[in-house]
């Protein structure tokens, strides 16, 4: 009985999901919502007004840059929340992180993660980059640092990872995605246009691709780096016991 | 057009192990009997999937980083499995055992 029920509501949710799918416009049709309003403009006008080739980066860094900022910005005052709640650790100690699993952690899953967590933020480096040309930006880059770091902290402990990226590192790096928005788009009004232009009206018009490719660059790495220090201060303030275990050197 | 068939055959073969693979993890009794069926999926499905695609391919520059990607999909999955395992067997998780007298055996622990 009860079986039955649970598959006569299977049923009704597939005939009413399978309704909503007919009813969606086709894909890739010319006509649909998504492909006449504004899209259409970015993909033609792109190449010559954000001078980037990765039509991605030139919308989310060009033509939406007020809201990547808005993003950025919403990174930032998650790791101010967690720091009004949970507290900053005091300058130059570092906290134990007690292992309460049970089962310490093998040889084999150590030399594994010595040997990944390098190649991991290699990979976020070309992540980062690369942003500017292919899939990738800073975004992306700075999780894959956070996650690396995560897995880090969890085989070998918080002492050594508080080691590897001190305090010190993280502080001022902590603001980097929104100060380096920031400098950009004060840049741009130097430059003689709006806040956030990338092509300076008073430079040499010759200069402007190279212009764009720098400060877009600029920027994601300021978004990367940023992005990766919030998450790893944001993890090893959750982490971290009560006592402190050391003074830095 | 035999490349073709080859690779496709190899990714069919990919994706009935990650079939396998998923049929076991739901439908095994215990902790280290749904892991013999789940670390199947990415040693041998992912890579039989990933060495399609390098049939596929071809000698181009795509094969290298497909030979990377194997590399590291069975280095790290290799390690999972057995952190998984050993966790498991640390903390005394009871094996299943076939009860006597009941029809579905083992508990879904």
């Amino acid at each position: 009985m009860k079986n039955l029920l649970a598959l006569l509501f299977i049923a009704a949710l597939a005939a009413l999901l399978l309704y909503v799918v007919a009813n969606m416009p086709p894909m890739g049709d010319p006509e649909n919502p998504t492909a006449t309003h504004v899209i259409p403009r970015y993909l033609e006008g792109a190449e010559e007004e954000t001078h980037t080739v990765n039509v991605i980066t030139g919308i989310i860094l060009n033509y939406r840059g007020y809201d990547t900022m808005g993003e950025v910005t919403v990174i930032f005052t998650a790791l101010a929340a967690a720091l009004a709640v949970l507290g900053r650790e005091r300058r130059g100690r570092i906290y134990a992180y007690v292992d309460r699993s049970g089962v310490p952690s093998s040889v084999i899953v150590r030399t594994m993660v010595r040997f990944l967590v390098p190649l991991i933020v290699l990979f976020s480096v070309y992540t980062i980059l690369h942003g500017e040309i292919s899939p990738g930006g800073g975004f992306q880059g700075g999780a894959i640092i956070g996650g690396s770091m995560i897995v880090f902290t969890t085989i070998f402990g918080l002492y050594e990872s508080s080691r590897r990226i001190p305090q010190k590192v993280r502080f001022p790096l902590e603001g980097a995605a929104v100060m380096v928005f920031f400098l950009v788009g004060v840049l741009g009004m130097v430059g003689g246009g709006d806040f956030l232009t990338y092509a300076w009206p008073k430079a040499a018009a010759a200069l402007h691709p190279a212009l764009v490719t720098w400060l877009t660059v600029l920027v994601e790495i300021g978004i990367g780096l940023g992005g990766a220090m919030v998450l790893t201060s944001i993890l090893f303030c959750m982490i971290r016991e009560e006592e402190e275990i050391a003074v830095v050197a | 057009m035999a490349k073709d068939i080859v690779a496709g055959a190899l990714c069919c073969v990919g994706t009935f192990f990650f079939l396998l693979g998923t049929t076991g993890l739901l439908r095994m009794p215990d902790v280290f009997t749904r892991l013999h069926p789940s670390t199947k999926c990415d040693t041998l499905g992912a890579c039989s999937i990933i060495i399609g695609m390098a049939v596929h391919s071809g000698w181009s520059w795509e094969l290298p980083k497909l030979v990377i990607i194997a590399c590291f999909l069975l280095l790290s999955s290799a390690t999972c499995g057995h952190a998984i395992g050993r966790s498991a067997l640390r903390r005394d998780i009871p094996y299943w055992r076939k009860k006597t007298g009941e029809v579905e055996g083992g508990d879904g622990s």
